[in-house]
């Protein structure tokens, strides 16, 4: 197997394409849109390639008309998926996502409308994690599964909600860590409405929050370690689970937020402020939180380790919460 | 019916509604609100051109393109006073219009937006609905300094979307000249770099836009690709109210020898009295929504 993790890392995206294909054969209304669209198409899901290749759109390099050309569809009925490959491109094409799509669906019917990308390091420009920004937008889901059955069941929903959908495909979660519990036929079929969180591991003196990357690497420190805090996977991180989130730490007394995104202004950060808020009086510490550092993504893989806390950090902020 | 008395008293209606707007404006009863005083022939021209079943995706410069396009005139002048009532609740306001039941998909304030979205709607309308409807996009010649408009302009040739780009071309962007944004003579010449045709035409001629439209339109139907009809026009009002404007008084006055109305006047050799009679029977239809609007409520704040 090569050692490149744009080609190591396909589970979860098999499972947004499994979603994706379910959800074509009973909707003609699904359109598949990007850059190079028949390309992906043709190596990622061929099944769609061979039974719809009507409902895939290649279009040139151009972001930010793309999007803007999805809402042209979706006033005429089509179900949009864009494709905007790596999320560094989302930048360019922020006018559309914020300015058109998240408005059009304020003054009129909300159309469905999903955006859709991938997390890769690989350098300033390819790596960056833009999820929080959009959080922060009116009118925009943010979804970031952290293993295939939940990014299944997600997209499964996003394309059945008359809303607008940044579905984020994080391409560092390594297949190799994914739990066949998360894979297999048993609850394959769930509905996962957005806006739900997932208790991971069941666990007491601390709750730890977290999704995407992060959220993986808990898990397997958890497994290794053989921790026993509460481990919760946001799933979404807008809207955001604050309930079952509260709840949690009301009981435990104690909350950490792992993220793999900048802390700064993040969504660790708004999360902080709703348990101090809520929880205020039930808290034993408070509520900490570990991230990327605010920092340029090196290209170096030599470096790349020091973008996500290290497991040193979190089993230490970790062991004096619990206290 | 697109005889030029018809058009005529189109024109005077957009140009009563927004005259009447323009006093709102004055006593601080609503925004700067954005006129096309001296740009009507190009609205009701296109519009007249257009099937009912057509469709149109604006610029923040709108209220002419409603009424041309057969709004009913409470929803439209509730809308732009944020009242409840009006066609998207108060909550678009005069440049995020969206009226559906006239296919008027969306009026986008932030410049160039409308013609990718016109792009993706055309290319629906034709590749996944099956019709033969068009979309005929409203942008300015400013416009086209924005990326977004040349990026849909690509995606426009490549996918042969039955698209009627109206350019109007008043010569400027919003409250800048000509010469910091358009390096070519023309707006039509710059379409060469997309293969799609284009021809620049008198905007200020109600029935050259129509006659011009009506053969661009079936041109862009039976054969579906994206024709540009550059109109040259002038811009009468300020940017927005309550806006300076880089002109004189001098120059506003010279180009209003070009006003539309004027132009159709003359030509219809319509008397005094005749014109008179004609906008005093139009300010009466609508002062009668305008006093209905006043008494209608705003919007109430759902926090859902």
């Amino acid at each position: 197997m090569s050692k490149d993790p744009w080609f190591r890392n396909r589970l979860i995206r098999d499972a947004i394409y499994h979603a994706i294909y379910d959800r074509m054969k009973v909707d003609p209304s699904i359109y598949i849109m990007g850059e190079g669209s028949h390309m992906k198409i043709h190596f990622d899901s061929p099944q769609i390639e061979k039974e719809f290749p009507d409902r895939f759109i290649t279009l040139p390099i151009s972001e930010d008309a793309n999007t803007n050309f999805a809402v042209g569809m979706a006033l005429a009925g089509v179900k949009p998926i864009v494709d905007v490959i790596t999320a560094d491109f989302l930048y360019r094409t922020m006018d559309s996502i914020c300015n058109t799509v998240a408005k059009t669906n304020f003054v009129s019917d909300p159309k469905t409308i999903i955006i859709r990308s991938e997390f890769m390091t690989a350098g300033p420009t390819t790596g960056q994690r833009p999820e929080s920004l959009f959080t922060h937008i009116p009118g925009l889901n943010v979804v970031i599964p952290s293993n295939p059955l939940d990014a299944r069941g997600l997209m499964d929903t996003a394309l059945q909600e008359k809303a607008a959908t940044l579905f984020f495909e994080d391409r560092m979660i390594e297949d190799a860590t994914t739990h066949s519990h998360d894979m297999d036929n048993k609850g394959w079929w769930d509905k996962i409405p957005l806006g739900k969180a997932r208790i991971v591991r069941i666990g007491h003196k601390l709750t730890i929050v977290s999704y995407g990357l992060t959220l993986r690497m808990l898990d397997l420190l958890f497994e290794r370690e053989k921790l026993e805090y509460e481990l919760i996977d946001l799933r979404t991180i807008y809207p955001v689970d604050l309930e079952l989130v509260c709840k949690s730490v009301s009981k435990r007394g104690a909350c950490l937020i792992v993220e793999p995104d900048v802390t700064y202004a993040g969504v660790g950060a708004e999360i902080t402020a709703e348990v101090s808020e809520r929880c205020f009086g039930k808290l034993r510490h408070p509520v900490r939180r570990l991230g990327a550092p605010r920092t340029t993504i090196p290209a170096s893989r030599a470096l790349h380790d020091y973008m996500l806390p290290s497991e040193k950090s979190i089993l230490e902020v970790a062991e004096e919460l619990s206290k | 019916m697109n005889d030029l008395l018809t058009l005529y008293k189109r024109m005077v209606t957009i140009r009563l509604v927004e005259n009447k707007l323009q006093e709102y404006c004055f006593r601080g009863e609503a925004g700067d609100l954005h006129f096309s005083k001296g740009q009507e022939a190009i609205s009701v021209g296109v519009c007249a051109a257009l099937r009912q079943s057509d469709y149109i995706v604006t610029h923040h410069r709108t209220i002419a393109h409603e009424i041309a396009k057969g709004a009913e005139l409470h929803g439209l002048i509730a809308e732009v006073l944020g009242k409840a009532t009006g066609v998207n609740k108060g909550l678009a306001g005069e440049m995020h219009i969206n009226n559906p039941t006239i296919r008027h998909m969306f009026s986008f304030q932030l410049v160039g937006t409308c013609v990718p979205v016109a792009t993706g709607l055309a290319w629906a309308l034709r590749y996944y609905k099956k019709t033969r409807d068009v979309v005929a996009v409203f942008f300015g010649d400013a416009a086209t300094s924005n990326g977004q408009v040349h990026e849909a302009l690509n995606i426009a040739k490549i996918r042969r979307v039955p698209l009627l780009l109206v350019n109007e071309n008043n010569g400027l962007a919003g409250n800048i000249r000509k010469e910091y944004y358009l390096p070519t003579e023309t707006v039509a010449e710059r379409m060469a770099a997309y293969g799609i045709n284009a021809i620049t035409i008198d905007g200020n001629d109600v029935e050259i836009v129509v006659k011009a439209a009506e053969f661009v339109v079936e041109s862009v139907r039976s054969r579906s690709e994206p024709i540009l009809i550059e109109m040259n026009t002038t811009r009468l009002c300020h940017h927005k109210q309550g806006q300076a404007d880089v002109r004189s008084k001098e120059e506003i006055a010279k180009l209003a020898e070009r006003d539309p109305l004027l132009i159709a006047e003359q030509r219809l050799a319509v008397t005094q009295e005749a014109k008179e009679q004609i906008w005093q029977n139009t300010e009466k239809v609508i002062d009668a929504v305008f006093t209905t609007v006043k008494e209608d409520p705003y919007p109430t704040w759902n926090s859902n």
